[in-house]
């Protein structure tokens, strides 16, 4: 863990003892890394804007719900980001299923104890030379997944690739990324399988 | 749902692409299923990475937004004061503290300046008080510890007289992590700290428990040091000192009296904060 992630863990306990500026100072920290996340998602600034509001009141209700083996305050904080803004462009869907706002909290709260991030310091550059070590289509699969906030059957039935196509490449490409990223060790092989791509 | 179906939508799972009904599913699997899903956590563990963004595509958002998000948190701090006194709740998770590097200390001392003035009511810093005497209250209470509920108490009534007086300051202190004692405190008008302790390992032969300020990058100054008895709770008010907003106050245990530079573990600590529009 890096001093960063200490002085995070720090704020976040006085949000979880209920000190307003803990939450502004937890917002300043990472405002530009969560607004952005969540115009890239909504290509909307008003939208946008609404998904940080949401995000930062789930952060700040539900501080205490943080456990640190699972990852750092900043990777917690951004995907409650992502989680609300994938919920937003879906609630914009006409077609899409979703729960009401409020029928369960976001996963990035309730996720099980199984996140470790392959590092805490990545570099940019390493994660873009990464991403280029994806085929074109897991590349795709994953972009429309995480960025376009579609679901597997929806990027099945944008691209016209079958459902199983489309997991594999998402978990193909995954795992590639994760090679990449120096993450692997050696469980990568058997959780590929056999799986087309 | 099976283990081969939650494999199966675990990249989905991951990266956030699976229906939300499918979201819940895997789930309550996850949380019930007494077989091994490594494939979650590796599948999972670049998923951060894809949350960094080129510098090409950072955008600031407007001021305002602080603003609203700041208010709506004010706003939820308070129902949230008047439902604890309704019904205490249950404590909080454990906390962290450390006592922060120079640079730390020096941008949260810049942070607390420059948001001096900030949106939230002092008044909601008094029903957090309260409320949190509520909670110690309730907590104490259960275990049957009136005397020391009663203890707690005055301590905390010396708390709220001191965080009433203009220009004072109040603390949440939180223990550090391993650590036990929680309290809450308040910078008074002279600049002594009133501290209420709770939870606190009672100290043996020699051992005190000192308190300690950290304004910007200074060094800890001692404030003073206190015992504690077997109930656990303690209420102390300190030298005067100078502590403006964004100052930390810590307790260490320490094995001597006296020691003007922490020897023994943060055994709890927290960070002044002045009402909007107060001298600091």
């Amino acid at each position: 863990m890096s001093s960063g992630d200490d002085a995070d863990r720090a704020v976040l306990a006085l949000v979880t003892a209920g000190q307003l500026d803990a939450l502004q100072e937890l917002y300043d920290r990472y405002r530009v890394m969560a607004y952005s996340i969540a115009f890239r998602i909504t290509t909307d600034a008003s939208l946008a804007e609404d998904v940080v509001q949401d995000a930062f009141l789930g952060v700040w209700r539900n501080a205490s719900r943080y456990v640190e083996a699972r990852g750092s305050v900043k990777t917690w904080v951004l995907s409650i980001v992502h989680h609300r803004a994938v919920d937003a462009v879906r609630r914009r869907r006409p077609t899409a299923e979703l729960p009401e706002r409020e029928d369960i909290p976001p996963a990035a709260l309730t996720l099980p104890d199984v996140w470790q991030e392959v590092s805490s310091n990545l570099d940019r550059a390493e994660i873009a030379t990464a991403l280029a070590t994806l085929s074109d289509v897991q590349r795709e699969a994953i972009e429309l997944a995480y960025w376009g906030g579609l679901t597997q059957q929806e990027i099945a039935e944008r691209t016209g690739a079958p459902l199983g196509t489309v997991k594999s490449r998402v978990r193909l490409g995954l795992l590639a990324l994760r090679r990449a990223l120096g993450g692997d060790e050696g469980r990568a092989e058997s959780l590929a399988g056999d799986a087309p791509s | 749902m099976t283990c081969d179906q939650a494999r199966d939508l675990a990249a989905g799972y991951v990266l956030g692409a699976l229906e939300r009904s499918e979201e819940a599913a895997v789930r309550a699997h996850l949380a019930t299923c007494d077989q091994p899903h490594p494939e979650f956590g590796e599948l999972g563990s670049v998923v951060p990475a894809l949350l960094e963004l080129d510098e090409s595509e950072l955008v600031e958002p407007p001021t305002a937004l602080r603003d609203r998000i700041m208010a709506a948190a004010a706003a939820d701090l308070a129902a949230r004061g008047e439902q604890m006194s309704a019904a205490p709740a249950a404590p909080a998770a454990e906390r962290a503290i450390t006592f922060p590097d120079a640079g730390d200390r020096a941008r949260r001392a810049e942070r607390r300046e420059a948001t001096r003035a900030s949106r939230f009511d002092w008044a909601l810093r008094i029903a957090a008080v309260l409320a949190i005497v509520a909670i110690g209250a309730w907590g104490l209470n259960l275990q049957g510890q009136l005397d020391r509920a009663r203890t707690f108490d005055q301590a905390v009534v010396a708390v709220v007289h001191a965080a009433g007086q203009p220009g004072a300051k109040t603390v949440i202190l939180s223990p550090q992590k391993g650590q036990h004692g929680a309290g809450i405190a308040a910078v008074a008008a002279d600049g002594s700290v009133v501290l209420a302790m709770q939870d606190l390992q009672a100290t043996t032969g020699t051992q005190v428990y000192t308190a300690w300020v950290i304004v910007g990058s200074n060094a800890p100054v001692s404030l003073g040091d206190f015992d504690v008895d077997a109930g656990g709770t303690r209420g102390f008010t300190t030298k005067p000192t100078t502590a403006p907003a964004g100052a930390t106050i810590a307790v260490t245990l320490e094995q001597n009296p006296g020691n003007t530079a922490p020897q023994g573990p943060i055994v709890s600590a927290g960070v002044a904060a002045a009402p909007p529009g107060s001298s600091g």
